[in-house]
């Protein structure tokens, strides 16, 4: 497809309109893409940000993933937390303004289970208006368990699509089930989850066939599940403890993840591009300014993070530790208003 | 290489459907139909005239090369519809159906909820259905939902001509289908037809235009050019119109520093 | 005297009605073939049209193919 065509022409997602975007050659185009970009998302999203805040509940974790710092051999510390401690990190959240949380844990099923979940949400949906999961698969009766007590959305990222890959970073544990994880925003959506989040694990494998199986797995959401709304998260392999970096060859740069972004958003002009502390603040800022329409802020990985002193293990180093209130700032100065809460439980009590 | 257009498994090299309706007389539809080139037309089902018995509107389609598509015109609710279907159904052993429920005389404007019930019945009897429906692109994939085997979006109200009047509607229930779509009620002239396929639209049906036309005959020529000509344009892909970029400093610059 | 309701409107017939739904058919010269019949709101298929027995009173509805968008 000629690279003109691909970036103005408003014709959704195809996969070869995407492969022309992502090519190495569209890189000349990077500062077209980027203005048409800026466009739809002021059109669609107008000039405002999502902020949310992730609450990781527990660090213990089953699986063996080579690029985490919760895997299984990890030697580190590890710690969950009650519900009542639970509680005190989202009033935490909740002073600074957040009114959007995400629940993180590893994959603890013997006490980050579902009567646990489902007792914390109903805790936290005074407080809250928007609850996601970030945890391990589900089965679609457990997902219509956390619908029923307050959960909305989720975010699960299939790591790498491609299969041998997986099997390489995945050899062992429950988290070796390729296809159970790759069903699981099915699952989700059919039990009536509103928000699916998708991503892959940027590093473990070539960027751009990922990018392709990606928005081919967002399509099919898309098509299927027509009331859920579908958004890209873009996880960068950082530093962390214990994360051996030979392993990972398929590491990119901030050129090639800025492509990335800005294809998806001309393909997708109304998914939502989420943007986590995971990036330094000087990309984050730069993107927000494009095509960004919901970003994490003041996030702490670990946790305990916002109560507790003394660090427990982090996920992933932060990148962009500025205050929930320095980020709204920021983009204040940039014209944007950050949004804090976008969406009431109320509504459909 | 051209993509078929397959409807419930059944391959159509043609994406023009024909309605038989307002014809001046049956002969002038036959030749109509074959100057087509269409392979599926719409029928109704009304009492048979007693007084005048013998007037038989289907002997004049060759059933060898046309396949019926009966449809529910005159049911206002969806209890009628079902009825109609039923009857449809045994009278020709076909289970396809337009599904058209319009309770209003004047416009013929379909209800959408009478639409999605009726449809719900019909497809758990094994019909094959293609709902009329308007430019509604929630209903539309609730159709889909619940197994309709096409949309039938109108483009402005029966026998008005108007063209694409729903244009923008149209574009948004062809972005979200996973069924083919077919454009059908006020295509007035053949560059509607067009103008239909170039937005992706899978196949129209055409009735009034052609039936009233002068020569009814040569107009549905047009129409089956004008049919193939917006379809090629679509798979041809046109070039694109570039915006103005905003003339503001480069949003990429960062990434040189 | 006999009447049957078809297609909502009273046929008187002298002494009683046709028998079957074929005789009627036969009787107002309409082809079977083309034809779709209710009796009493039952759809009945064209091969029982021959042992479909009708009485006084019955409503009949036949109903064929038009054109139609």
């Amino acid at each position: 497809m000629n690279i003109q065509k691909a970036i103005y022409n408003d014709s959704g997602y195809s996969p070869e309109r995407l492969e022309t975007l992502l090519a190495a050659d569209a890189q000349k185009h990077l500062e077209q893409m980027a203005q048409k970009a800026r466009q739809i998302t002021r059109q669609r999203f107008g000039n405002t940000i999502q902020l949310y805040a992730p609450i990781y509940v527990s660090n213990f974790c089953v699986n063996h993933c080579p690029y985490c710092a919760f895997n299984c051999k990890s030697k580190l510390p590890r710690t969950r937390l009650t519900i009542e401690q639970a509680c005190k990190e989202a009033d935490i959240l909740a002073s600074e303004g957040f009114r959007h949380i995400l629940l993180v844990s590893g994959e603890d099923k013997k006490f980050i289970n579902i009567p646990y979940l489902a007792e914390l949400t109903q805790k936290l949906r005074e407080k809250f208006s928007s609850i996601s999961i970030e945890i391990y698969p589900l089965s679609k009766e457990e997902y219509e368990i956390l619908f029923a007590a307050g959960i909305d959305g989720i975010a699960i990222y299939q790591e790498t699509y491609d299969r041998t890959d997986y099997a390489k970073f995945h050899k062992t544990g429950p988290k070796s089930d390729y296809d159970w994880r790759l069903d699981t925003l099915s699952r989700a959506a059919q039990a009536g989850f509103r928000s699916l989040g998708l991503g892959f694990l940027i590093g473990l494998s070539d960027w751009r066939t990922q990018t392709l199986a990606l928005t081919e797995h967002a399509n099919m959401l898309m098509k299927k599940y027509w009331q859920a709304k579908v958004s890209f998260s873009f996880p960068r392999m950082r530093p962390a403890e214990n994360v051996d970096k030979e392993l990972f060859k398929h590491m990119i740069s901030d050129t090639e993840l800025v492509q990335m972004m800005l294809s998806l958003r001309l393909c997708f002009p109304d998914s939502e591009i989420v943007m986590s502390t995971r990036e330094l603040s000087g990309f984050r800022d730069n993107m927000a300014k494009i095509c960004v329409t919901r970003m994490s802020a003041g996030s702490k990985t670990n946790p305990g993070g916002y109560t507790v002193e003394e660090a427990s293990l982090e996920q992933f180093e932060v990148a962009d530790d500025r205050t929930p209130a320095q980020v709204s700032s920021m983009l204040k100065s940039n014209g944007l208003e950050a949004v804090w809460k976008d969406w009431d439980k109320a509504f459909i009590k | 290489m051209k993509d078929k257009l397959i409807i419930a498994g059944k391959e159509f090299s043609s994406r023009l459907f024909i309605g038989t309706g307002k014809y001046s007389s049956n002969k002038i539809m036959a030749q109509s139909i074959e100057a087509s080139g269409t392979e599926m037309v719409t029928v109704a089902l009304r009492r048979v005239d007693i007084q005048n018995p013998q007037d038989n509107m289907l002997a004049a389609i060759d059933r060898q090369k046309y396949l019926l598509l009966p449809n529910t015109s005159g049911a206002r609710n969806a209890d009628e519809a079902v009825r109609l279907a039923r009857l449809a159904r045994a009278a020709t052993e076909i289970n396809w159906l337009k599904l058209e429920v319009t309770p209003d005389p004047y416009y013929l404007l379909p209800d959408p909820i009478e639409t999605l019930k009726a449809a719900e019945i019909l497809v758990k009897e094994g019909f094959v259905v293609l709902p009329y429906i308007n430019a509604d692109p929630v209903l539309a994939k609730k159709l889909q939902d619940i197994g309709t085997a096409t949309v039938m979006p109108l483009a402005s109200p029966i026998g008005s001509n108007q063209g694409l009047k729903t244009k923008s509607a149209i574009e948004i229930i062809i972005s979200q289908a996973t069924v083919p779509v077919v454009v059908d009620a006020g295509i007035g002239m053949p560059s509607h037809a067009a103008e239909a396929m170039e937005m992706g639209a899978d196949a129209v049906l055409v009735n009034t235009a052609i039936a009233t036309a002068n020569d009814p005959i040569k107009m549905a020529q047009a129409f089956k050019k004008a049919v193939q000509a917006g379809k090629e344009a679509f798979e041809a892909g046109s070039a694109g119109i570039k915006n103005q970029a905003d003339a503001s400093s480069p949003l990429t610059g960062f990434l040189r520093d | 005297m006999a009447v049957l309701k078809i297609n909502g409107e009273d046929k008187i017939f002298e002494n009683a009605v046709p028998s079957t739904l074929k005789a009627l058919l036969e009787l107002l010269k309409v082809d079977e073939a083309t034809v779709v019949a209710e009796v009493n709101g039952q759809i009945i298929p064209r091969n029982s049209f021959y042992n479909t027995i009708l009485k006084d009173g019955h409503k009949i509805e036949l109903i064929r193919f038009v054109g139609g968008g």
